[in-house]
């Protein structure tokens, strides 16, 4: 049969034939092992972490388009990190000294959250890897040029309906992540972070990663979250109707804002997670519903004079799922 | 009653509460409700109504549309064509029903609808989720690990919180 079309097809068969092949090897691209995976989220972690860099970030969500300034420095051992959009009301994210602060001038508020968990990330737990390699396969994609970057992409598609697609365009240099998407089941792009243009591994001046503002003008509202899973404790709360491959992470109460305490729970598929707040409300109604800002899909229930909040990185099914089996233990 | 079947509507009924719900649509004031709350969300999308002359306009354009000729699709096996042939009519009169009292609006329905509106829109709306909620997920979502700030952006994206910090 092969012979017969070869035949009948003379050069333009052959080429068709070796096409083909090159196409069936393409689709057929190895999928790459859990470790792999792994290893490979580790470096693009401590690449974010330990690498110099500057450059403009463009963020893509719905209909919306906005651009920042990113400025981050690793130096003895720390991170400093600069962040402030060029479009819109002056906002900026600044990280130093192990706590993030994000700055609103236009409403006179800064946020204060305490940074405790980004330094264990490259160490997933084994039954993290294992969610990992079942619920997403791992994989190399096409080489191309990112923001004057020759990058490598990487995809991470999942199995399920239940979570998102992800994929990364890497420097393969230094590891640095320079675009990252996350897309839906009919493959369309629901959020994205890409670098217009980056410079990495220069010389930063600590000057260029300090807030605006030094010390909150006077006037400024500071709202401090307590820290999170520093003592961590059963909760008593749980999701009876878990997604499969999602793993709790994180069990606490936290203080958010100076309100009174919220139970945090947190699950994790090792790539994604989906975060559950509990705040008792009482009997009074509160908005409830649902909301997806980018990739974060949002729900909202009151509950038994509680107010339930699940949030994360996946489809709105899932947190549907999750937000209407949150019970008692 | 008609608070399941908005539920259903939004999407929060699963399983049983979803088969109760469907069972209160089947009662006697079920479609009425189904009317009312799809009036209701209607007016808080702002659809508004079909302008004047809309159904004319529609059936112009549906007559002009050219006949697509494609090959008879496979019937699906299994399902015999006396149940597929039963399910169809069961579609119509459920679609007939449904047509009849959204071409015939009790108007005491829509303005109830109309009334209860106003009530409801700040349950109804879709809710902005408080910075600090995306704030402290952020922090533990493995994700954000691998971009650095990036994602924080989604906390002070000033279209994402409805401008609201």
């Amino acid at each position: 049969m092969t012979t017969c079309a070869h035949q009948r097809f003379g050069r333009a068969g052959a080429w068709f034939r070796a096409a083909l092949i090159a196409a069936v090897t393409l689709a057929a691209m190895p999928v790459a092992g859990a470790e792999e995976a792994v290893a490979w989220l580790g470096r693009a972690a401590a690449a974010a972490q330990q690498q110099n860099y500057v450059g403009t970030i463009v963020y893509q969500h719905g209909g919306h388009v906005e651009t920042s300034r990113l400025v981050h420095l690793f130096e003895h051992g720390s991170e400093f990190e600069k962040l402030v959009n060029l479009e819109g009301p002056a906002r900026e994210v600044v990280r130093s000294n192990g706590e993030v602060r994000c700055y609103y001038p236009d409403a006179r508020i800064v946020r204060v959250e305490p940074r405790t968990f980004r330094n264990a990330f490259p160490s997933l737990s084994p039954q993290q890897q294992a969610a990992l390699a079942n619920y997403y396969d791992f994989r190399m994609a096409e080489r191309g040029r990112v923001a004057g970057i020759e990058t490598q992409a990487w995809v991470f598609e999942p199995k399920d309906g239940l979570r998102y697609g992800h994929k990364f365009w890497a420097d393969p240099v230094s590891g640095l992540l320079v675009k990252a998407r996350i897309f839906d089941e009919r493959n369309e792009v629901v959020e994205q972070f890409a670098f217009t243009e980056i410079s990495i591994g220069l010389r930063i001046d600590r000057e260029l990663v300090k807030p605006t503002w030094p010390v909150a003008p006077p006037g400024w509202q500071v709202r401090q979250s307590g820290p999170g899973e520093s003592e961590p404790k059963e909760t008593g709360w749980t999701v009876s109707r878990l997604p499969p491959g999602f793993l709790k992470i994180v069990d606490g109460f936290r203080r958010l804002h100076g309100k009174q305490e919220v139970a945090h729970l947190v699950y994790s598929d090792g790539l994604v997670a989906v975060s559950v707040f509990i705040e008792p409300v009482g009997s009074a109604p509160h908005p409830v519903g649902m909301s997806r800002q980018g990739g974060i899909n949002v729900v909202i229930r009151q509950q038994d004079g509680n107010l339930v909040t699940v949030l994360g990185e996946v489809p709105a099914a899932t947190v549907r799922q999750i937000a209407h089996s949150v019970t008692r233990r | 009653m008609g608070e399941q079947i908005s539920r259903l509507m939004d999407g929060e009924l699963e399983g049983a509460e979803a088969d109760a719900a469907f069972r209160e649509l089947k009662g006697p004031d079920g479609v009425a409700s189904w009317v009312c709350y799809h009036v209701i969300a209607d007016t808080l999308r702002r659809c508004g109504e079909p302008t004047p002359g809309f159904a004319e306009r529609f059936s112009a354009r549906l007559e002009a549309e050219p006949t697509v000729l494609a090959p008879r699709p496979m019937r699906a096996p299994g399902l015999p064509l006396v149940w597929a042939a039963a399910a169809s009519v069961a579609a119509v009169l459920v679609v007939g029903s449904v047509a009849v009292s959204t071409l015939d609006p009790q108007p005491t329905v829509i303005a109830k609808a109309r009334e209860a509106n106003a009530v409801r829109t700040a349950q109804v709306r879709p809710q902005p989720v408080s910075p600090d909620y995306l704030l402290a997920h952020q922090e533990y979502s493995p994700t954000t690990q691998i971009q650095g700030v990036g994602p924080y952006l989604r906390a002070v994206a000033a279209g994402g919180t409805d401008g609201r910090p």
